[in-house]
């Protein structure tokens, strides 16, 4: 039942993903991309996709996904020690507009190549991904994230992002220093080496 | 006679020289605050342990200190140009360093023959200093410290470094998922930068590199080692450079620059009683290349310069001067986690020196002789709130009874011996991420030489051993 009621959670936040579109003016279009090349770029990339494995992937990133990070970043809601660290700052004179322009801008470009890890790791990341792990009531990941995990509107594009990433994300979901319920009852009973093998997995698909 | 009193003249510079470079060589780095104000990121994004960069703050270096979070001041043209974007807020700070400085023998008194100064020196402050560090401009940012020194007392410009940097590689066009970028950079991340600066190696990204070497800050009146290579701070302060910098996939650094003489203080146009003068242009260089995987990152690099030093103080700045090549090799790891947090050092500078007009000035025996120093420190945190460094250093070369004469000071040699060899052992704790209280000794194997009797005064390099207490606050 818990499982069904986070689907129907996040179900639901998909519906309401319909809602967040907003119009955004071409001058403002222009000044987002003109950020994310001169700012947002030193931890991303220039096209979104990061070197650094500690800064995650942005291109071909879901709009609404990345529209209510920065949102939270700016409202500082999501308040995990890297959120506070570098993100509160840089979104702190964000607009609703510009966030959304900034959104747009990296969900248009191309998805980071895939990079293949251990084998092993591997294949276990691909068996709970996309099975989950039924001993313990946890749900399949691509349930959500997608068959490919290519995210769908407030969910997130997974696919290829760097694997320590992923890794603290669901650490700091795990230990509630981000605050992502639904995400946070899916995990919560997920030990470190299988985040590590989910992650590892992640990390090997390509756009 | 002339010819003694220029050469007293000359050993008395040279000693102040010395003295200057051992404060150089020791002069501290600073993180700053007003990079916090700018940018609005707590300094754990751009430092490890104040003052050392994690990838993130080398990123925001050689992005030209502009990134930032703070409303903006506009200018345009009626073409929509931008000629203005200001801080509201200035980025300003203030350093202020209070310490104590014991040496194993107290020192002997600058005026009273026999007697010894007082072992035990408060300093307060050691440094007061006051930057302007952040954005100038879109694209063009900058690192000026204006110091007091409490044991000179005066005020002077510090270390200081403005650059221009952008990336020639344009960001894939929004538009339609798939489309490729193109042109000559596509596919790569390339930043070039411009920097105009005071100081050889201020102007780096890695903590490897002198001006923000280890130790971070050290005592400004124990004694110093007689020798050190042009690079490893002796030019600092009394050049000027512009440099142009390449940082490729956040990984490939390369760099140019040059060098010219702009000694700030003394007479002016500079003539004959300024020492050590630049003649020329004195070019500057610097190949690396950084791997970053998960929490680890691993530089290897290389860097030097050549410059031709007239000796000035009182000889005339034509005819002969001195030449120097410095070739260095550096490398640094480091490993930043969420609890540990540790970084490995290590820095090979070798000098060939061609010291024709010393020799033609009596000031040295040997024409070509050499000088070398090694470096290497450890260092861990835990939480970045308490931790300690350990390192150990290594300076030689070819010995030479002018240019490190036995004049009878402690900074003197009774071999005529540029050697020194010691470690350093530091603990620190951060109570705040912008507070620094350190203790830190500094231990002599030998000095200048040896390591008894190494001035002919009875003075040993151990005596020469430094604890000291430092208090350094950031706001």
């Amino acid at each position: 039942m818990k499982i069904l009621g986070s689907v129907a959670v996040i179900l639901g936040l998909m519906a309401a993903d319909a809602t967040l579109a907003q119009e955004i003016r071409p001058e403002v279009a222009q000044a987002a991309a003109s950020l994310a090349a001169t700012t947002c770029s030193t931890c991303h990339g220039t096209a979104g996709r990061s070197t650094s494995p500690n800064f995650p992937n942005l291109a071909a990133q879901t709009a609404p996904y990345l529209e209510a990070q920065l949102k939270a970043f700016r409202d500082q809601t999501r308040a995990d020690p890297d959120a506070q660290a570098y993100m509160w700052g840089m979104a702190s004179q964000l607009s609703d507009e510009t966030i959304a322009a900034i959104a747009a801008h990296y969900a248009a470009q191309t998805g980071a190549p895939g990079h293949g890890g251990d084998a092993g790791l591997t294949s276990r990341g691909k068996v709970i991904f996309q099975q989950g792990v039924p001993d313990r009531a946890i749900v399949a990941c691509a349930t959500c994230h997608g068959d490919h995990a290519q995210g769908n509107g407030p969910i997130p594009r997974l696919a290829g992002q760097h694997a320590p990433y992923l890794l603290k994300q669901m650490l700091v979901i795990q230990s509630v220093l981000r605050l992502a319920p639904v995400m946070h009852g899916v995990i919560k009973d997920l030990s470190r080496e299988q985040m590590q093998a989910v992650a590892a997995y992640l990390e090997g698909l390509g756009p | 006679m002339q010819q003694c009193a220029v050469s007293r003249r000359y050993t008395v510079a040279r000693l102040l020289i010395t003295a200057l470079i051992a404060v150089a060589v020791h002069a501290p780095a600073w993180a700053v605050p007003s990079f916090a104000r700018q940018t609005g990121m707590a300094c754990a994004a751009c430092h490890t342990v104040i003052p050392e960069l994690t990838p993130f703050g080398r990123e925001f270096k050689l992005n030209g200190y502009v990134i930032d979070n703070l409303k903006q001041i506009k200018g345009e043209t009626m073409e929509r140009r931008e000629t203005l974007s200001l801080n509201q807020i200035p980025p300003l700070s203030v350093m202020l360093q209070v310490s104590y400085t014991h040496t194993a023998q107290a020192v002997p008194d600058s005026d009273a023959t026999g007697a010894v100064a007082k072992d035990g020196e408060v300093l307060f402050p050691q440094q007061a200093s006051f930057f302007y560090a952040g954005k100038i401009a879109n694209n063009l940012g900058a690192f000026i410290q204006l110091t007091y020194d409490g044991a000179e007392d005066h005020f002077a410009l510090d270390n200081t470094d403005v650059r221009y940097a952008r990336y020639l590689s344009e960001a894939e066009p929004t538009g339609e998922a798939g489309q490729k970028p193109s042109g000559l950079f596509a596919g790569h991340d390339v930043l070039f930068g411009l920097t105009l600066n005071n100081n050889p190696t201020v102007q780096d990204p890695w903590n490897t590199t002198p001006a923000w070497g280890f130790p971070y800050a050290a005592s400004s009146v124990a004694p110093g080692p007689n020798a050190a290579t042009q690079v490893d701070g002796t030019l600092g302060g009394s050049v000027a450079g512009v440099g142009l910098y390449f940082w490729i996939d956040h990984a490939i650094y390369a760099e140019i620059s040059a060098y010219t003489e702009a000694i700030v203080g003394g007479a002016h146009p500079v003539d004959s009683t300024q020492a050590a003068v630049v003649r020329g242009l004195a070019p500057y260089w610097r190949l690396g290349y950084e791997h970053r995987w998960g929490q680890s990152s691993l530089f290897v690099g290389t860097y030097g310069l050549q410059a031709s030093v007239l000796p000035g103080s009182g000889h005339p700045l034509s005819g002969p001067s001195d030449h120097y090549t410095d070739v260095a090799f550096d490398t640094q790891y480091q490993y930043i986690g969420d609890d540990h947090l540790f970084t490995v050092l290590a820095t090979y500078i070798h000098e060939d020196q061609h010291l024709d007009a010393s020799v033609a000035y009596g000031n040295a025996a040997n024409s070509s002789s050499h000088v070398e120093t090694a470096k290497a420190t450890f260092e861990y945190s835990y939480r970045r709130m308490i931790g300690g460094s350990a390192g150990v250093f290594s300076t030689g070369g070819s010995k030479d009874p002018l240019l490190y004469a036995n004049d009878g000071s402690i900074g003197g040699s009774v071999n005529g011996s540029p050697e020194s060899t010691g470690y350093i052992l530091e603990i620190n704790y951060l109570p705040f991420l912008n507070t620094k209280l350190q203790l830190q000794y500094v231990g002599y194997t030998k000095f200048n030489g040896s390591s008894s009797n190494y001035a002919g005064t009875g003075r040993n390099a151990s005596d020469n051993n430094t604890l000291y207490l430092l208090c350094w606050l950031n706001f």
